[in-house]
C-alpha cells in the first residue's frame, strides 16, 4: 500500500531555504541596471491638488524620472473593479470608485499617491520625492461613517452627492414576525475599529521589460499573480503570454496582497517600458500603514429575539460598513459578515440591512477574518446579553440554540461574498462545545476556581465562543502535476504561497498518490509561466480548492503510471502497487521499474505510439467547487485583569476546531496559532487611531501594538473534529483566517466575566487598557 | 557620489572591502552590496527585529547602524549560522517544531537567539517567551517558537 | 490638538509687545530657524529646520496676524509645510500687566498637524510642543533680561536683582533638543507641573513647524 502522507505532521519542505536565508523574497531580486522607486504620497486626507512642481526633483543627479498624473496622458484610467457585487443580489445601490493609478486632481486619504520618482537608488528616489511641492487646498475630511451619511457632511466624491457606496438588504424568514412572538428583545450598538494585516514583509515590486523579446517579468508580494498578470497585460495592451509574474517566497498575505492593479503595481510596468530598465519599489513600514489596505471598521445596531427558555427566534442586525476612499473590493466584506452572524445557531429569522460608506481614510478590504469576526462578535454578545437577561448559563444558551447535526445542509438564503447563498455544507457543533468546554475546564472554574479566586481578590473571567467560517470558495483553482525522469515530481498550481506551508502540504497530496517521499515533490506556486488559470490565496480556500485540484490531478498522473506500468511490466493494473518511487508487482517485488524510468518511457524520442498518446507522466485538473464549505470551531479562555492598570493575562487558552480532513496536523495548528495571535492583537493591542482631520496618528510600530510572544497565552491547546465537507473529494475545508474569528467575541466575553461589574457590556473592538478602564469607569458611576 | 568612505568589514567569516556612502544602512549593505539578502528589512525603525544580525558577537538591529559603524568589525548573519545541508541546532528546531511560516522574520529570530542560548543553555519557557519578545512574528503566534528553543537548547546542551 | 498656558516676562508689557513682534528675536528664540522675516505689518514668512526625535526636516511657513490690540492681545495664524507634513494652527494671545513691571503672557491654541509628522511624531507631539514653547519663552525673556542688565562695567551693588542676570546667547539646536530631552523626562516623572510650560504666540506656533520627524529612513 502506498505510503499514507495525508493527515500527517509532515515536516516542511520549504524551512531549510527559509531558515539558511536562501529563500527569494521579492526584495531579493536585483537585476543589473535596475532603478528604484519612491511614492510621494499624500499628506493630507482630503484635498484638491491646485498644482504639482517636480522641477527641483528632477534636477537632482541621480533621478531619470519623475511622474504625476498628468504625465500618465491616456494611461491615466481608473482600475478595473477587483470585486464586483454578486449579479444575484436584488435592488442594492453599488457605487463603484476603483483605486486610480496617482490622484490626479484631488487625494482622498492620507497616503494617496500623487507623484513616483525614478532614480538611481532608494535613498536618491526618496530625497527626491522630498523636493516635489504640491500645491494643496485642504478640504473638510470626512472620518466618521455615522456623521458620512448626514445630509451636510463633506463628500469624499462630490459628482456622487453622498458618501453611500452601497446599500444591501437581505432577509431569511420574517424577523418582524418573530419578534412579536418573543418573549425577550435586545438591542445594542456596536462598534468595531481598524487593524492592520502588518505582515512582517510590506509590499514590493520588481519589473523587468525586455525590449529585445518584448517580455515583461514582474516579481510581486500578491497573493493573485494570475489576475494580476491578466490585468497587466490589459492595461498595457500587451498579450498575456508576454507578461510573466512571479510570486515567489512572500512574507506574509493576510488579505491586503490579494489587492490588484494598484497605483504601484500598474505605474511601475508602465515606468520600465518607457524607461527600459527594470525597476524595484519596496514598501517601507510607514507606507505600509498609510498605503496598504485596511479593515474592520463596523457599526452595527442588533437586535435579537429570544423565547424565555433562551431560543433565539430572531436577528436583526443593520449595520454601516467603512470601505475607506474606494471601493475597488466590491461587497465581500459585509456580505462576510451577514452571512456570518447566525454563527453555529439555528436562527430561523435574519433581517440584515447595510449601507458601505465612502470615508476619507485609506482603503479597507479583507484582513483575515474578512468581516466574519464581525458577525461573531455581534451573535455572540447577543446569546451573552440573552444569557444574562434570562439567567441561563452561557454555555447552555448556546448548546440550545446550535445548529443539530443532522440538519446539513442549512440554507440561509442570505447571499454571500461568492455571489450564491449561503449554505452551512457540514458540521457537527454539539461535540464541538464539549471539547471546548472540557478542554479549558469550564465547569470546574466556574463552581469551584473562580469563587476561590474572586474571593482571593483576582479578577479572573472565562468564555467560550463557538464560530463558523465559511472557507474554501471558488470558482476554481488547477494544477499540473509531471513526473520527471529523475524520478521526481513536479506540481505547478497558480495559487501563490504567503506561509501556508503549500510546498509541503500540497506535496503531500501528490506524494499518497504517487508512492514518492513528500521531499521529492517540487512544488512551484504563483509562477504564471508555469500555471496561468486560477485566481489566488484568499478565503482560506488554497488547500481546499488547489488542494482537490492536485488531488484530481495526482489521481490521474497515477492512473497513467498504472497504465503504462501495465504495458511495460506486462502485468494487470490491479497487480501493481507503487512505492518508493517505483511500480511493482505486488507479488513479484523484484519486477518493478522506477518512476524516472517509466518517464521516460512514456516519453519516446523515435518510434511511434497509439494515435491520441498524451506524452510523459503528466496531468492536469481543476476543482471548482459548488458552493464555499463551512469551517467550524469554539474557542474559550481564562482572562486574569489587572484592575489598576487593565493589562491582561490570558491565563489558558483552547479551541476545537473542524476543518474536515487535515492535511497536515502540524500546519493546521500552526495556522490556527497565527491567527489567534492576529485575533488578540486586533482585540486588545491594535487599533488604527485616525484623528478627526484623517490623519492616522499610529503609523510605526512603535506606536501601532503587534503582538509579541509575551502577549500570548503561556498555550494554546487545540482540538481536532473532522467532519468532512461533502462537497469536495478530499473532504478538506480551510482554516487560514479560523483563529482570528472568535477572538473579539470571546475575549469581551471573558472580560466582562473578570471584571464582573453590573451594567459593564463590552460591545466594541479592539479594546485597550485605556478604553477599558474607561468602559469600567463609566458603569461603574452608573450604579 | 561625494564623500565615499573606504570601509572592512568580516561578515560570516569572509573580508570584505568595499566603498559606500556613509548614510548607507547596514542592513541595505548587507543586502544589496554583499547580497546577503537573508537579513530582511520589516521595519527600518528597529522594533520588528528582522533585520537582526551579530555585531562582534552581539545582536543588533541592522536597519538602525550605517554601514561605516561596521568598519573593522565582525558580522554573523543567517547566511553563516548553517546551510541548507548543514543547519544550526536552532534552524533543526525551528523546522522540527514548525516555528515557522512565512519565514520572512525567522532570520532575526535566529539571530537573536543564539547569543542567548549561549549565554542561557538551560532557559525557562518564560525566559525563552522574554528572549523572544524583543523581535515581531506575524505568523505563528509564538507558540511554536517556544518549542523549538526549548529543543534546541535541549540539543546544544546534549552537543 | 490644544495648546494653553501663561508665562510671566520679566519686562513691562509694551517691552514684551516689542520683542513678541520682533522677527530677528523670535528667529533667535527658535533654533534652527533658517529666517523669518516680515513681509507686511500682520505677515511674516519663515524657514526653519527642527530635528526631534526620528522625524526632521525643513518646514517653510506663513504667520498671519489678526485682531491686534496693541499692546495688549492678538490672534494668529499659522501654516506650515515641508517633507514631513504639515502643521496648521491658531492661537490667542493675550498680555496683562503685572506688578513690578512685569507681564503676563495667557496663550491658547489649536494646532493641527499631518503627514509622517502626526504619524510617526504624533506621540510625542505634545510634550515636544510644551517643552519649545516653554524654552522658547524662556530664551525670550533672558532676552528680555538682558535688555535690562547694566553693562558688565558697572557693578552697582544697589542693582535690582541680587544675582548677576543670565548672559544671554540664543540656544544651538542642540542645547534645545537636550532641554526637550529634560523635559520629556521631567514631563514623564512628575504630571502635576504639565500645565507649567506652555504655548503659543508667535512662539508656540512657529515651533509646531517644526514637530516634524523626518523619518529619514535611509539619511538625507
Amino acid at each position: 500500500m502506498t505510503a499514507k502522507y495525508v493527515g500527517q505532521p509532515v515536516k516542511r519542505n520549504e524551512d531549510p531555504r527559509l531558515l539558511t536565508g536562501q529563500a527569494l523574497f521579492v526584495d531579493d531580486v536585483h537585476l543589473p541596471d535596475m532603478l528604484h522607486a519612491a511614492f510621494l504620497r499624500s499628506d493630507y486626507a482630503h484635498a484638491r491638488i491646485l498644482s504639482i512642481d517636480t522641477t527641483a526633483a528632477k534636477e537632482m543627479p541621480g533621478v531619470v524620472a519623475v511622474y504625476t498624473a498628468e504625465d500618465l496622458g491616456d494611461f491615466w484610467q481608473p482600475s478595473p473593479m477587483i470585486v464586483q457585487p454578486p449579479p444575484t443580489l436584488e435592488d442594492i445601490v453599488f457605487n463603484p470608485r476603483p483605486q486610480i493609478p496617482l490622484a490626479k486632481d484631488m487625494v482622498r486619504h492620507i497616503g494617496d499617491p500623487v507623484a513616483v520618482v525614478i532614480a538611481e537608488s532608494r535613498y536618491i528616489a526618496e530625497d527626491a520625492a522630498e523636493q516635489i511641492w504640491v500645491d494643496y487646498e485642504p478640504l473638510e475630511v470626512v472620518t466618521d461613517i455615522e456623521k458620512a451619511l448626514e445630509p451636510d457632511s463633506p463628500l469624499v466624491y462630490e459628482d456622487l452627492g453622498t458618501n453611500l457606496a452601497s446599500h444591501v438588504r437581505q432577509e431569511k424568514g420574517n424577523y418582524a414576525a418573530a419578534a412579536k412572538k418573543a418573549d425577550l428583545i435586545i438591542k445594542r450598538r456596536m462598534v468595531i475599529d481598524r487593524g492592520a494585516a502588518a505582515a512582517m514583509e510590506n509590499r514590493g515590486i520588481v519589473v523587468d521589460w525586455d525590449a529585445k523579446t518584448q517580455h515583461m517579468t514582474m516579481w510581486n508580494t500578491t497573493q493573485a499573480p494570475i489576475p494580476i498578470r491578466n490585468g497587466l497585460a490589459a492595461t498595457l495592451g500587451l498579450s498575456e503570454h508576454q507578461v510573466r509574474v512571479i510570486a515567489p517566497f512572500v512574507g506574509g498575505g493576510f488579505g491586503p496582497k490579494i489587492m490588484l492593479l494598484q497605483p504601484e503595481e500598474v505605474l511601475l510596468p508602465w515606468a520600465a517600458m518607457r524607461l527600459c530598465r527594470p525597476i524595484k519599489w519596496i514598501e517601507d513600514r510607514r507606507e505600509n500603514f498609510l498605503g496598504t489596505t485596511q479593515e474592520r471598521g463596523q457599526i452595527h445596531a442588533v437586535e435579537a429575539a429570544f423565547s424565555k427558555d433562551g431560543k433565539i427566534l430572531g436577528l436583526k442586525d443593520i449595520f454601516l460598513h467603512d470601505t475607506g476612499a474606494y471601493n475597488p473590493y466590491g461587497l465581500t466584506i459585509p456580505l462576510n459578515t451577514q452571512t456570518h452572524s447566525m454563527g453555529v445557531y439555528d436562527v430561523p429569522n435574519f433581517y440584515t440591512e447595510f449601507k458601505v460608506v465612502f470615508t476619507n481614510k485609506m482603503i479597507v478590504t479583507p484582513v483575515r477574518g474578512a468581516g466574519r469576526p464581525q458577525g461573531i462578535f455581534l451573535v455572540e454578545r447577543m446569546m451573552d446579553l440573552a444569557a444574562k437577561e434570562l439567567g441561563i448559563d452561557p454555555v447552555e444558551i448556546r448548546r440550545r440554540n446550535l445548529i443539530p447535526a443532522d440538519a446539513f445542509p442549512v440554507h440561509h438564503s442570505i447571499i454571500g461574498q461568492d455571489f450564491i447563498e449561503a449554505i452551512y455544507d457540514s458540521g457537527n457543533f454539539q461535540p464541538l462545545v464539549e471539547k471546548a468546554r472540557l478542554l479549558i475546564g469550564y465547569d470546574k472554574f466556574v463552581t469551584e476556581e473562580q469563587p476561590k479566586l474572586r474571593a482571593a481578590g483576582k479578577h479572573i473571567g472565562i468564555g467560550l465562543a463557538p464560530f463558523v467560517e465559511s472557507t474554501g470558495v471558488g470558482p476554481y483553482e488547477g494544477a499540473r502535476i509531471t513526473v520527471e525522469s529523475s524520478g521526481k515530481v513536479n506540481l505547478v498550481t497558480g495559487v501563490g504561497t504567503q506561509g501556508q506551508s503549500h510546498f509541503t502540504s500540497f506535496a503531500q497530496i501528490a506524494a499518497e498518490q504517487l508512492g514518492v517521499a513528500v521531499q521529492d515533490v517540487e512544488v512551484t506556486t504563483g509562477d504564471t509561466d508555469q500555471f496561468h488559470w486560477g485566481t489566488g490565496t484568499f478565503a482560506s480556500r488554497g488547500a481546499v480548492v488547489a488542494g482537490n485540484a492536485i488531488f484530481a490531478a495526482a489521481k490521474r498522473v497515477r492512473a497513467k503510471i498504472l497504465a503504462k506500468a501495465s504495458e511495460v511490466l506486462d502485468a494487470p493494473e490491479e497487480e501493481l502497487e507503487l512505492k518508493d518511487g517505483a511500480i511493482r508487482i505486488a507479488d513479484i517485488p523484484e519486477k518493478s521499474i522506477s518512476l524516472g524510468e517509466l518517464a521516460m518511457l512514456a516519453n519516446p524520442l523515435r518510434g511511434a505510439v497509439e494515435p491520441g498518446t498524451e506524452p510523459g507522466l503528466e496531468a492536469t485538473e481543476y476543482f471548482g467547487p459548488k458552493y464555499g464549505t463551512t469551517a467550524s470551531g469554539v474557542a474559550a479562555m481564562i482572562v486574569e485583569v489587572d484592575p489598576d492598570t487593565m493589562l491582561i493575562d490570558i491565563k489558558k487558552f483552547v479551541i476545537a476546531h473542524d476543518c474536515g480532513t487535515v492535511i497536515n496536523p502540524m500546519v493546521v495548528d500552526g495556522q490556527i496559532h497565527g491567527g489567534v495571535s492576529m485575533g488578540i492583537g486586533h482585540s486588545f493591542y491594535e487599533q488604527l487611531i485616525y484623528d478627526e482631520n484623517g490623519q492616522l496618528l499610529n503609523a510605526s510600530f512603535m506606536d501601532y501594538l503587534v503582538p509579541r510572544s509575551t502577549d500570548m497565552p503561556p498555550s494554546i491547546e487545540i482540538a481536532h473534529q473532522e467532519t468532512k465537507s461533502p462537497l469536495n473529494p478530499m473532504g478538506s475545508k480551510g482554516v487560514g483566517e479560523a483563529g482570528a474569528i472568535p477572538i473579539p467575541a470571546v475575549l469581551a466575553q471573558a472580560l466582562e466575566n473578570a471584571l464582573n461589574i453590573d451594567g459593564l457590556e463590552l460591545l466594541e473592538m479592539p479594546l485597550s487598557p485605556g478604553r477599558l478602564f474607561e468602559l469600567a469607569q463609566a458603569a461603574k458611576n452608573r450604579d | 557620489m561625494e564623500n565615499l568612505i573606504e570601509i572592512t568589514v568580516t561578515v560570516n567569516g569572509t573580508e570584505y572591502h568595499r566603498t559606500v556612502e556613509p548614510r548607507m544602512l547596514l542592513s541595505d549593505f548587507l543586502r544589496h552590496e554583499l547580497n546577503l539578502t537573508g537579513t530582511h528589512v520589516g521595519c527600518e525603525h528597529g522594533v520588528c527585529g528582522s533585520c537582526t544580525i551579530l555585531f562582534d558577537g552581539d545582536p543588533v538591529r541592522s536597519c538602525l547602524m550605517f554601514a561605516v559603524q561596521a568598519n573593522g568589525h565582525t558580522l554573523e548573519t543567517v547566511e553563516g549560522l548553517g546551510t541548507p545541508d548543514a543547519m544550526h541546532p536552532l534552524q533543526n528546531a525551528f523546522r522540527e517544531k514548525h516555528a515557522l511560516q512565512c519565514g520572512f522574520c525567522t532570520p532575526g529570530f535566529l539571530m537573536s537567539l543564539k547569543p542567548f542560548l549561549e549565554q542561557n543553555p538551560n532557559p525557562s519557557r518564560d525566559e525563552i517567551r522574554e528572549a523572544l519578545s524583543g523581535n515581531l512574528c506575524r505568523c505563528t503566534g509564538y507558540e511554536n517558537m517556544v518549542d523549538a528553543v526549548a529543543l534546541a537548547a535541549e540539543e546544544m546542551r546534549n552537543g | 490638538m490644544k495648546l494653553s498656558g501663561e508665562f510671566i516676562f520679566d519686562g513691562n508689557r509694551d517691552e514684551v509687545w516689542e520683542l513678541l513682534r520682533d522677527p530677528d528675536e523670535l528667529a533667535k528664540a527658535l533654533p534652527g530657524t533658517q529666517s523669518l522675516s516680515k513681509v507686511s505689518d500682520n505677515q511674516y514668512t519663515g524657514k526653519m529646520n527642527v530635528r526631534l526625535g526620528p522625524v526632521s526636516g525643513m518646514f517653510s511657513g506663513k504667520i498671519t496676524i489678526s485682531d491686534e490690540v496693541p499692546p495688549e492681545s492678538y490672534t494668529m495664524q499659522v501654516d506650515g509645510r515641508g517633507a514631513p507634513g504639515f502643521v496648521k494652527g491658531t492661537g490667542a494671545i493675550q498680555l496683562m500687566e503685572q506688578p513690578d513691571n512685569k507681564t503676563l503672557m495667557k496663550y491658547s491654541g489649536d494646532v493641527q498637524i499631518g503627514g509622517r509628522l502626526a504619524g510617526v511624531g504624533q506621540r510625542l507631539v505634545e510634550s515636544v510642543s510644551k517643552s519649545m514653547v516653554k524654552q522658547g519663552l524662556e530664551t525670550l525673556n533672558m532676552a528680555l533680561q538682558a535688555k535690562h542688565a547694566p553693562p558688565p562695567s558697572a557693578t552697582a551693588p544697589e542693582a535690582r536683582s541680587p544675582e548677576p542676570p543670565p548672559a544671554y546667547t540664543p540656544p544651538s539646536e542642540m542645547k534645545f533638543a537636550m532641554g526637550v530631552a529634560k523635559d520629556l523626562t521631567t514631563e514623564f516623572f512628575s504630571s502635576t507641573d504639565r500645565n507649567v510650560w506652555l504655548t503659543v504666540g508667535v512662539v508656540l506656533v512657529s515651533f509646531a513647524l517644526g514637530y516634524c520627524f523626518g523619518q529619514k529612513r535611509r539619511g538625507g
